[in-house]
């Protein structure tokens, strides 16, 4: 639900405003807008908030550097002083980089070597070959991963160039490469290396800063190296930690002050400043306007007044939009966020697909086993997930999709698929696997009242914006597919025959007005509303399809001849059951509201609610 | 007659799959494609690539009525 917003104004002496805006910003409930009064000019940014900028932006990377969690914080403290606290900022930031880069290429060493070391094995196995040919030369080279035959071509290219001067030795690596040792004469050692570099085979060279050219005589210098890198890194990380300790507290006060001044300064901007008042416009739920003018009349004295410019009428357009919806429908506000904002005064939707979203996945699913399972999910996601967070929210609707999937699949009788009939579970409602029809005219139902009630939504969106034509006309078109579908019910028997002339007549009746009003695109208008009465056989259609599934997949216990192979299968086959009726459902709930049910009323481009408040870290950027 | 009916319920769930597949084929990539530039477009791909099925699900229902038809 949408909270109804005052415009209020607030005037004062000009020495009162930075005060001002700092009770604004205690209260955290108005929302500053540029003044609309004509004749008022606002103050320009200054300079000073560039350098405070500079120093958040210091403080900010020290910390990020310095691996501070960035949800915990400390309250906002003024410095003592300012350039004391600034030269702090820039201080630990250079020295956190500097921790940061001796870490990272401790890291890139590491890594290196670590690739080195997996030659070392490979080659050490061959060392003693090298040993009984001192006069000759040991190449080491490395075959890629993907030539089964390399070393045999490379063996041969050797063999026919050099014969009886060359041995070559080849181990497989654990990355699929090959390390491949060739000793080679002294005589035919430079003859051996022109044909690898024409082959195009490079040779592993010794990494640099060991002193050696041999890979193999570099190899204690290496292993001792990479012994000393792990204590190297741990003492970074101890003096990284040291430092985070020493100004953490410091740092983090020092943040969140920054953060509540800009904020204060950015406000500021907004606000029209003359020789002698200032004067600060703002939006504010209408039920906070009385606190506001207690707490300024309180901290700052009856200098600084607050006048309710009025309570908006919902036609007001720069109005921003805060909504406030019951902890029950809270959650689903994660579905609505993801469309733009609805403009201020229109309807908004959250309460609605807080009812219909989890009716419809609970339909499509109506099943106590894989509505048991959801719920195990739901809360497996609510226990690992953050209070407020979109995860809690995602946990709190998959919780209401299970609730609704189990009280279906009790209508229906289903405990993965036909598993519970065979239990002796019967359907207090309807079996849908014999009872298609009425299934079938359940949903088309559904489909009738969720767009009529789309329809009825927006006959309330036009009224309240002052197009009564256009609520009219709305009107006229809900009341059109109601009594078409009624006239169709009666046509059919289900409803008392002699209504049938009467209906049709008030529909004939209704037909004009609604082309008066409208005009002729209403034609096309109230077909597709039809249409999409239409599109809710999908709940049908994949409810039934879920049930075939979970049918076929408890057939597959005596169809394989083995009980268990048969079991395995049917589990398998259930397990893809659910994880489609985890996705399939959702999917096609959120298209019947998004395309059907939105389309009928929702209105875009509201001004989100952005009070001047208090930092908090999980806010990003000020 | 049987064998019609059953004839049409299959074409009347087939044809429409395959059209709902060559549709969705096309949708897929270019939404991919829109997501990787603007990932807030997330709901209008998801709707996009939802509203093919429309046929198929239709198709599905049609094939249903026939063969209740057959009955």
């Amino acid at each position: 639900m949408m909270v109804r917003m005052t415009r209020v104004r607030v005037a004062g002496p000009r020495a009162l405003l930075d005060a001002t805006l700092r009770v604004l910003q205690d209260l955290e409930v108005v929302h500053v807008v540029r003044p609309s009064m004509p004749g008022t000019h606002t103050i320009p940014p200054d300079r000073e908030a560039g350098r405070l900028r500079q120093v958040l932006e210091d403080d900010e990377a020290a910390l990020r550097l310095l691996r501070a969690s960035p949800a915990a914080t400390k309250p906002p403290v003024e410095p003592v002083s300012l350039p004391r606290a600034a030269a702090l900022a820039g201080r630990t930031r250079r020295r956190a980089a500097q921790i940061a880069h001796r870490l990272s290429a401790l890291e890139d060493e590491r890594a290196v070597l670590l690739r080195y070391q997996e030659f070392f094995s490979a080659f050490e196995s061959l060392l003693d070959r090298e040993l009984a040919w001192p006069d000759g030369r040991a190449f080491y080279v490395v075959l890629r991963a993907g030539a089964p035959d390399a070393v045999h071509r490379l063996r041969s290219s050797l063999e026919a160039a050099v014969h009886g001067e060359v041995e070559l030795f080849a181990r497989p690596l654990p990355s699929g490469e090959t390390a491949v040792l060739i000793l080679a004469s002294a005589g035919v050692a430079a003859r051996v290396g022109q044909l690898l570099n024409a082959s195009r085979v490079q040779e592993l060279p010794a990494p640099e800063g060991v002193g050696e050219t041999s890979l193999l005589r570099a190899m204690p210098a290496l292993r001792a190296r990479l012994a000393k890198i792990p204590p190297a890194i741990a003492a970074c990380e101890e003096e990284r930690r040291a430092l985070l300790e020493t100004v953490r507290p410091e740092l983090e006060s020092l943040r969140a002050w920054l953060h509540d001044v800009l904020l204060v300064r950015e406000a500021r901007t907004q606000a029209h400043a003359g020789a002698h008042l200032f004067l600060i416009e703002g939006w504010i739920p209408r039920p906070e306007v009385d606190k506001l003018t207690a707490a300024l009349q309180r901290e700052l004295g009856p200098e600084v007044v607050v006048e309710a410019a009025a309570t908006e009428l919902w036609t007001r357009g720069d109005a921003p939009v805060a909504l406030a919806n019951p902890p029950l429908f809270r959650p689903f506000e994660v579905i609505t966020r993801t469309l733009p904002l609805p403009r201020y005064g229109t309807i908004d939707p959250t309460p609605f697909v807080a009812i219909f979203f989890p009716m419809f996945v609970g339909l499509m699913v109506g099943d106590v086993g894989i509505g048991a399972l959801l719920g195990v999910l739901a809360l497996v996601l609510r226990l690992r997930s953050r209070p407020r967070s979109t995860m809690r929210s995602i946990s709190a609707v998959a919780g209401a999709c299970a609730l609704f999937a189990v009280v279906f699949g009790v209508v229906f009788g289903e405990l993965f698929g036909d598993l519970g009939a065979r239990l002796g579970m019967r359907p207090l409602g309807f079996d849908r696997q014999h009872a298609i029809m009425p299934f079938l005219a359940l949903t088309l139902a559904l489909g009738v009242v969720h767009v009529v009630l789309g329809l009825t939504l927006a006959v309330v969106n036009a009224w309240r914006q002052g197009h009564r034509r256009e609520a009219l006309g709305r009107g006229v078109a809900a009341l059109m597919v109601a009594l078409t579908v009624m006239a169709v019910l009666t046509a059919l028997r289900l409803l008392p025959h002699a209504l049938f002339t009467p209906l049709v007549v008030a529909v004939l009746v209704a037909f004009p007005v609604l082309i008066l009003l409208e005009g002729v695109i209403a034609v096309v208008e109230l077909v597709s509303n039809f249409g999409q009465i239409l599109s809710y056989a999908r709940i049908m259609a994949l409810g039934t399809a879920s049930l075939m599934l979970a049918i076929v997949a408890n057939r597959m216990v005596g169809a394989m001849g083995s009980v268990l192979v048969g079991v395995l299968f049917a589990l398998l086959f259930h397990l893809v059951n659910f994880a489609i009726a985890v996705f399939s459902p959702t999917i096609h709930a959120l298209r019947l509201h998004y395309v059907e049910f939105f389309g009928r009323f929702f209105s875009p481009g509201g001004t989100a609610y952005r009070p001047l408040m208090h930092w908090h870290p999980s806010a990003q950027g000020s | 007659m049987q064998d019609v009916m059953a004839l049409a319920a299959a074409a009347a769930i087939g044809l429409p799959a395959v059209a709902t597949a060559w549709a969705q084929g096309r949708i897929g990539p270019a939404a991919s494609a829109a997501l990787s530039e603007k990932p807030e477009l997330s709901t209008t791909a998801i709707i996009l690539i939802a509203i093919p099925e429309t046929m198929v699900i239709l198709g599905f229902v049609i094939a249903v009525l026939i063969l209740r038809g057959t009955g």
